[in-house]
């Protein structure tokens, strides 16, 4: 039904939308979203022949084109055929006239009925859309914000358009109000078939009110697709982004910024100056929107891509196997976290993948490539922060010497430059970058500092991987808060992949996007962090739930029942669930909704 | 555990006291050549002369001056000493290192060659070659080292096992260092406690083997040796020269290797809590 191709909008020498490329079904919603001054409103306007710079390309409309349609004709499309319900609801009124009157208007002014007929289909049109009776013959000023967002929704309906462009009409409600207009349009989009462009930063309002979404930065669309499927899985870095920063009661990981301000760029990807996997093509060329897997993306790089891959990898020790046969995706600026009891294999896995041990099976990438042998060039991608930072620090080297160590191993730069960045990276992990404090010795540092010089070290080679091995296990709380928020912050403004190992389930869930539950050298169940938190399918992760820490005092009883004889599910000896089965056989990881999980009962427990 | 051994070492009393000794040692081996007024080996026709006011420490038996012998002697076992004292424990570095970085078949193979060795006894081996070859002070360092590295490649081997497990190695390891970097970087400097104990073990046991030596009379007759000097001074054991002849001699070579044991005790106690702690509870009652 509505269709842009090509359309460019540019303000003088300011171009303010590329490209676009938008295609709209009778019947379908569409949310364009992405953050303020990315071009959504100046999109609205120009569909409407309102925006007042040049417009370049076609939109059409039901095969008309209306960029060449004269100003006159395009008085009687508006509102008629495209209405729009105009973003900041305090100015879009008239404060002088009544509402009944402003919501007859586009009637009259169209002549489709005369003033009094007019009236009474205005008076049909706020009851429908909820206004109390009383309210009608108000002024604007004497309405609350959700009334006016009402009234401005009948006004757009007034003509029973195909079209309604919506321009942020959830922003500025409290809750309840917005559920109480997001329901309104839903109900009115059911009744009435209305096609539907929403314009908004609001995901909630677009996850409720969207049947696809597609997302706008700086005048060009990076990323498009079904609604549920993009909120879930995000494959642009900015489209993570958002959803990053976005307060809900879905993510459980602390909010994340984007590093940087918006920028219309005329070369190269718009996003590449705040985003954390540009590589040199992103500056030159702007990328196309290409169907990649079920999703139009604009990216070189195809999207997030995966950091790296462990494939079937084992290790055994002796005739122990440490590890049997895992399986991990970490993509580019995520945090997978790897939780499990003491002697579930997790810092074998994390040693494995930095090469301290060397895998007795199975195969390792790292962006794509097959990691074949560890030179320098690896160690500067991947970095491990270790448990015990005293140990981990030789006793011997001060702060500046230990810092500096990566440096001098890799022989990168002369002397004073590697001081320099010695000093540079002591600020960025927020410790003093003064002589004195580079001249101390580890055991005149506390636990916390020692921590942090561990991290500096990490982090001085600017690696895409970091590894980090119960960094704050050996850290007070208060402590380990400022350390967690610390690397946090450091993924933003880097886009460093990070493989975290704990064995705190409530730490895990504040840092990372993904949590994979380890238990005796196997991943039992994998997924994003707020579903395996909220509904965790294995009997193993819904023990570690109960026993991760709560403020609240409750007693609780974990089963303990050493009989293993070594074969079957790894958990089957404390399951409370376990049958005769899951003593003999090894349960495979299998997907189920959008976790993975190695269990025998997941079926019969699903139909409970 | 950061321990500063030069301060440990200067804050014990046997420490400071063996510091002391053996920089008198030092001191006079030195300036032997000022302090002597004669030449030690020189020859004269005053023999078994008692001191007197030309010769302090009288003559001996072919007119030597006994003072001049006795303030050369202090090179010759300073030399022997040091020279021990750096070969064994470059030996013992060496293949003890060696054995724990490369391990396997290799360190399994060394390990009971060491054993093998350990049983032999070093002063029957060298009275034996002795009977062969004349040792001067060079091949008796060589002689007396390469008989005595095993203990000491034992010591530095576990220490390495030890060393290279730890976890700022492994993080050495993480930033691409290569085993040499290692080797120089880290194990090197945190093995140097138990080098330099080392060192002073073998260098102290190397004095005393030399002395031993020589007073059986297996020396080379040119050397200004206190050990051959006390042999020479026992044939005339009815004369009355042990007073200035064999005494001054041998409290000489007591003194040295009092001075390197005490070194020695003190360092240990510094490296060791255990005795650490028993040290610091003497102190406090």
């Amino acid at each position: 039904m509505l269709e842009l191709r090509e359309l460019e909008v540019s303000y003088g020498k300011r171009k303010v939308l590329h490209g676009i490329n938008l295609n709209l079904k009778r019947g379908e919603s569409l949310a364009i979203v992405g953050g303020s001054g990315g071009g959504k409103t100046t999109l609205g306007l120009s569909i409407m022949g309102l925006v007042e710079g040049t417009i370049r390309g076609e939109i059409l409309l039901d095969g008309k084109n209306l960029v060449a349609v004269p100003e006159k004709a395009l008085r009687k499309i508006r509102w008629n055929q495209i209405a729009m319900v105009f973003q900041n609801v305090e100015n879009a009124l008239n404060p002088v006239y009544t509402v009944l009157d402003q919501v007859s208007e586009p009637i009259v002014a169209h002549n489709l009925r005369d003033r009094y007929d007019a009236k009474r289909r205005a008076e049909e049109l706020m009851k429908m859309v909820n206004l109390p009776e009383g309210r009608f013959l108000a002024y604007p000023h004497q309405l609350s914000g959700g009334e006016k967002q009402r009234v401005l929704i009948a006004m757009a309906l007034a003509n029973d358009p195909d079209l309604i462009i919506m321009d942020e009409p959830t922003t500025a409600l409290d809750a309840l109000t917005k559920v109480e207009i997001i329901n309104l349009i839903r109900n009115m989009c059911n009744e009435r078939e209305l096609t539907i462009l929403l314009l908004t930063h609001d995901l909630y309002a677009a996850s409720m009110l969207s049947d696809r979404m597609a997302v706008l930065y700086a005048g060009r669309i990076l990323e498009s697709g079904f609604t549920p499927a993009l909120l879930s899985n995000p494959r642009h870095p900015y489209t993570r982004g958002l959803i990053r920063c976005y307060p809900n009661m879905t993510t459980t990981k602390d909010l994340q910024g984007i590093k940087g301000m918006m920028d219309f760029l005329d070369t190269g990807c718009p996003f590449h100056p705040r985003c954390t996997q540009s590589i040199g093509i992103c500056r030159e060329k702007a990328p196309k929107l290409e169907e990649n897997d079920g999703r139009f993306i604009a990216c070189h790089r195809g999207g997030i891509i995966p950091l790296l891959e462990v494939r079937e990898v084992s290790k055994t020790f002796d005739s122990v196997k440490a590890i049997d046969s895992i399986d991990l995706t970490l993509y580019e600026g995520e945090t997978l976290a790897l939780v499990g009891e003491s002697g579930s294999g997790k810092t074998t896995t994390a040693k494995t993948v930095i090469g301290l041990f060397e895998a007795t099976e199975g195969q390792m990438y790292l962006e794509g490539e097959r990691i074949l042998g560890r030179d320098k060039n690896f160690y500067q991608s991947v970095q491990m922060i270790f448990q015990n930072p005293m140990e981990a620090l030789s006793h011997r080297l001060s702060v500046q010497e230990a810092v500096r160590e990566p440096l001098d191993i890799q022989k990168q730069g002369n002397r004073e430059q590697r001081e320099s960045m010695v000093r540079h990276i002591l600020e960025e992990v927020e410790l003093p970058s003064t002589q004195s404090f580079m001249n101390k010795y580890p055991h005149q540092l506390s636990q916390g500092e020692a921590q942090r010089v561990g991290i500096a070290r990490a982090l001085i080679l600017n690696p895409k991987l970091l590894i980090a091995d119960e960094p704050t296990s050996a850290l007070d709380a208060s402590t380990q808060a400022k350390v967690v928020k610390l690397l946090l912050n450091l993924q933003e403004k880097r886009g460093i992949g990070m493989l975290f190992i704990t064995h705190n389930l409530a730490l895990a869930r504040k840092i990372s996007d993904r949590l994979a539950v380890m238990l005796k050298g196997n991943i039992v169940e994998e997924g994003p962090s707020n579903e395996l938190i909220s509904s965790p399918l294995h009997p193993y992760t819904k023990d570690l739930l109960k026993a991760a820490p709560t403020l609240s005092a409750n007693v609780l009883v974990v089963p303990t029942n050493n009989k293993n004889d070594g074969q079957g599910c790894p958990y089957a000896n404390r399951c409370s669930k376990a049958t005769e089965v899951c003593f003999k056989e090894k349960p495979k990881l299998r997907s189920c909704s959008s976790h993975r999980v190695a269990c025998m009962n997941l079926k019969p427990e699903k139909e409970e | 555990m950061h321990i500063n051994y030069w301060r440990e070492l200067t804050r014990s009393n046997f420490g400071k006291l063996g510091l002391v000794l053996l920089c008198l040692v030092l001191v006079i081996a030195i300036f032997a050549p000022f302090l002597a007024r004669y030449d030690p080996g020189e020859p004269s026709l005053s023999i078994l002369m008692p001191p007197s006011f030309a010769h302090l420490l009288g003559t001996n038996d072919i007119g030597q001056d006994i003072w001049s012998r006795l303030l050369c002697g202090a090179k010759n076992t300073l030399l022997v000493a040091l020279g021990v004292g750096v070969f064994t424990t470059l030996l013992s570095t060496v293949i003890g290192a060696s054995a724990a970085l490369v391990g396997g078949l290799y360190d399994r193979i060394l390990m009971r060659v060491i054993d093998a060795l350990i049983v032999i006894p070093a002063f029957i081996v060298i009275i034996l070659v002795a009977a062969y070859v004349l040792p001067n002070v060079w091949t008796l360092i060589f002689l007396i080292s390469i008989l005595t590295w095993q203990g000491g490649a034992r010591l530095v081997r576990a220490q390495t096992l030890s060393l290279k497990e730890r976890m700022s190695v492994y993080a050495a390891r993480t930033f691409g260092a290569n085993k040499l970097y290692l080797v120089i970087r880290h194990i090197i400097p945190d093995l140097s406690p138990i080098l330099f104990a080392v060192f002073i073990h073998s260098a102290t046991r190397g004095v005393f083997m030399e002395a031993g030596l020589a007073f059986l009379g297996i020396a080379d007759i040119s050397t200004v040796s206190w050990g051959l000097m006390m042999h020479h001074a026992l044939r005339f054991y009815y004369l009355d020269v042990w007073k200035w002849w064999l005494i001054p001699t041998g409290l000489a070579l007591s003194v040295t290797i009092m001075a390197l044991v005490f070194i020695g005790h003190a360092f240990e106690t510094a490296m060791d809590p255990r005795l650490r702690k028993m040290e610091q509870e003497d102190w406090q009652c």
